[in-house]
């Protein structure tokens, strides 16, 4: 499988002590990972290192073979890597102009932006509450927007932080599905979470944080 | 002239539509207003970074804007008297007791208000906001625009509280602009210099116009802020 995302050397440190340090990471198309380890162990850090949210030192970050600087990501790989928060923040608007919103960046038009929109919250099973308040929705309810709001732009990986981190049994189920199909050929999925269903979907590779480091 | 019949006539020229009287009303929102209009851009902008940036002098310049929130009126008339005045730097643009002078003045004393006021709605912005639009693709400025979309009701009651501090302030205004009827007097030395000269019924319409005004803007800040929504427990 091709290689998308390749990091080597990554150092991370917080107040000069060294918090994570991985060697070498390949993420591959078509592979969906679950990341592991204990509170603290680094898993949010990483994903928001990936997703060119946090800095961190690295020695080579490649996207898809081509090597460039993490921090100055070009737009066109930036958007090819989709970050979904563990508390999803949802724009003071409805569920339906949030899951436009990364459309509109992109200068879609509106009626392609309305469309797109809606195919992805009926994806996402919201398509009820599309014109309610996002910030309104329950946890479970704002998650699956995120994802929507996520999906519709189509990018090459996406980095899911603790998705179904304090939901109720009904909420998680409904996310777990919605993950499961996010997994596609030449795509990259890496969940970060405790939560054991999730770790043993079938096909997942597991890696496990521990002390800053991969395993 | 009793105080019955000065109200009276001060009734009968608001409502009478005295052109002197809304003459003056007019020089006042429309100097104000335009002060706005040109600091805000500006002032939001400066609030935003120094929320958002960390830079070497990042405290320094927020005490500053804070502290110039309560700079006397009549000090930033008196400065600028002495920058526009014939021997002054500014001289040569002949701006002393213009309108446009006048503007200038109240711009200086509205942008430290609409900064620290921008500065504090940013502050109480959710960290996710900005990071969410970014990482939905949105360059540095979108983002920093969709923050300020976000805490709008903030900005807009930076905006109400500049335009408050500004229309009611009188000692710039008198400095810089002089009170010339028809052209730079405005409600504030309309008042205060031309009832001693006992146009009472003038100064008390004024005054009401004001009161008015200054009722507005703070009915409006109100709603805005209860737009805003009550603080509501957080949930994951």
């Amino acid at each position: 499988m091709a290689a998308v995302i390749e990091v080597n050397g990554l150092v991370k440190t917080w107040s000069g002590q060294p918090a994570l340090r991985i060697p070498h990471l390949v993420l591959e198309a078509g592979a969906s990972y679950v990341l592991s380890g204990d509170n603290g162990a680094g898993k949010s850090t990483l994903l928001r290192i990936l997703a060119g949210l946090e800095p961190a030192h690295m020695e080579r970050f490649a996207f898809e073979g081509e090597s460039m600087q993490l921090d100055r990501l070009p737009a066109l790989v930036r958007r090819q890597i989709g970050f979904v928060h563990q508390h999803p923040y949802m724009f003071r608007s409805s569920a339906l102009t949030n899951v436009e919103y990364g459309l509109k960046v992109r200068g879609v038009k509106r009626n392609g932006r309305a469309r797109l929109a809606h195919e992805a919250l009926i994806w996402a099973g919201m398509e009820e509450l599309a014109n309610s308040p996002a910030q309104r929705l329950s946890g479970g309810e704002q998650q699956r927007v995120a994802l929507a709001r996520v999906k519709v732009l189509s990018p090459r990986v996406y980095l899911l932080d603790e998705p179904t981190a304090n939901l109720d049994a009904d909420g998680r189920r409904r996310v777990i599905e919605l993950i499961a199909q996010l997994a596609a050929a030449d795509k990259v999925v890496v969940i970060a979470c405790h939560d054991l269903e999730m770790i043993n979907l079938p096909g997942v590779v597991r890696l496990h944080l521990e002390n800053g480091s991969l395993n | 002239m009793d105080l019955l019949d000065t109200t009276r006539e001060a009734f009968r020229l608001l409502f009478s539509g005295d052109p002197a009287l809304w003459g003056i009303v007019w020089v006042s929102l429309k100097v104000s207003v335009l002060a706005l209009i040109l600091a805000g851009p500006l002032a939001v902008v400066l609030g935003f970074l120094l929320a958002h940036i960390a830079f070497p002098g990042r405290r320094l310049l927020v005490i500053l804007v804070q502290a110039f929130q309560s700079f006397p009126t009549v000090v930033v008339g008196l400065l600028l008297y002495l920058l526009l005045s014939r021997q002054g730097p500014l001289g040569a643009l002949h701006l002393l007791f213009t309108q446009p002078a006048m503007i200038l003045g109240q711009m200086v004393i509205a942008f430290p208000v609409l900064a620290a006021y921008t500065l504090t709605a940013v502050q109480g912005a959710d960290p996710r906001a900005y990071e969410t639009a970014s990482s939905l693709g949105a360059g540095r400025v979108r983002a920093a625009m969709t923050t300020l979309w976000e805490v709008r009701f903030g900005v807009m009651a930076a905006v109400f509280v500049g335009f408050g501090r500004i229309v009611s302030e009188i000692g710039c205004s008198l400095m810089v602009g002089g009170n010339i009827a028809g052209l730079t007097r405005n409600i504030p030395t309309a008042i205060a210099l031309e009832t001693s000269k006992g146009e009472f019924a003038q100064g008390v319409a004024l005054g009401i116009v004001l009161i008015v005004l200054a009722l507005a803007v703070n009915v409006a800040l109100a709603a805005v802020q209860g737009q805003g929504g009550m603080r509501r427990a957080w949930q994951p």
